[in-house]
């Protein structure tokens, strides 16, 4: 019993913490979103920061667009490419022209479509649409 | 001289398993992620197609006028414009966009310099507006 529990301990550590790399600290802009109640896979993640640096993850460096270009090549190949899950986590507060450099990017790479985060407004209702 | 028959004690020995602390742990760990979950804040997302501005895409080949909605910076300021109008705030937008036609989908061209609160609460807006199809162009 106690080797069961101390495995879901590590379990949800690692998972947790494993969740929370890929998702860096930002302040995304407070809008409702889809309200989709199904549970989507994130796909890759790329967060861009209010100073417009960009990262893929928080225990790496910030990477510039070549760098970036390079991973999406790397992770997307060919017709992949079009089906790929990106979610570009934004700041409210970073400027459109790095937005629109990665989108252009991910554009160039063969994506077809990406997801943008936002925050839902705290007593925002969830589950219906607009 | 008494002599009492001896009891014969059988020796029941249990095996037992203190629970507490592992009650403890269980407890904790329903706490922790409980309190987590909470502290969380809830993120959503809003999908949209991706096209530029080249020859092959952004409307350029297509045989109707596209509907596009322009996020640009007119004098200093943030502003949506829709054809020959001029909206500076999301309500004005869904509204106007509400009117339009669905099945074509919308265009949302992006010019840089723009908060992006602001350039993603026009996707936003069309989704509201009821559009399924919502394409982003980044401006240069």
């Amino acid at each position: 019993m106690i080797d069961v529990v101390f495995l879901l301990i590590v379990f949800f550590m690692v998972t947790s913490e494993f969740a929370r790399d890929v998702r860096a600290e930002l302040e995304l802009p407070k809008l409702q979103g889809e309200q989709n109640d199904q549970t989507e896979e994130a796909g890759l993640v790329i967060n861009i920061q209010e100073d417009g640096s960009i990262i893929l993850s928080v225990s790496d460096a910030p990477l510039d667009l070549e760098s970036l270009e390079a991973r999406l090549l790397e992770v997307f190949s060919g017709e992949q490419a079009k089906e790929a899950r990106v979610l570009v986590r934004a700041d409210a507060r970073a400027s459109t022209t790095r937005l629109n450099e990665v989108v252009r990017l991910l554009h160039d790479v063969g994506v077809g479509a990406a997801r943008m985060g936002t925050e839902v407004p705290s007593g925002a209702r969830r589950g219906g649409g607009p | 001289m008494r002599f009492q028959p001896r009891k014969s004690r059988a020796r029941v020995d249990r095996l037992t398993l203190n629970l507490a602390s592992m009650i403890d742990v269980t407890f904790l760990l329903l706490v922790y992620f409980i309190v987590s979950t909470v502290m969380a804040r809830p993120e959503d997302q809003l999908t949209s197609a991706i096209q530029t501005r080249d020859a092959d895409s952004a409307g350029a080949q297509i045989d109707y006028q596209p509907q596009v909605i322009e996020v640009v910076r007119l004098d200093g300021r943030p502003t949506y414009v829709l054809g020959d109008r001029m909206l500076d705030d999301l309500g004005s937008l869904t509204e106007v966009i509400r009117g339009l036609p669905k099945e074509i989908g919308v265009f949302v061209r992006v010019s840089p310099g723009i908060p992006v609160e602001f350039a993603l609460a026009a996707v936003q807006a069309c989704r509201d507006a009821g559009f399924q199809q919502v394409t982003y162009v980044p401006e240069e």
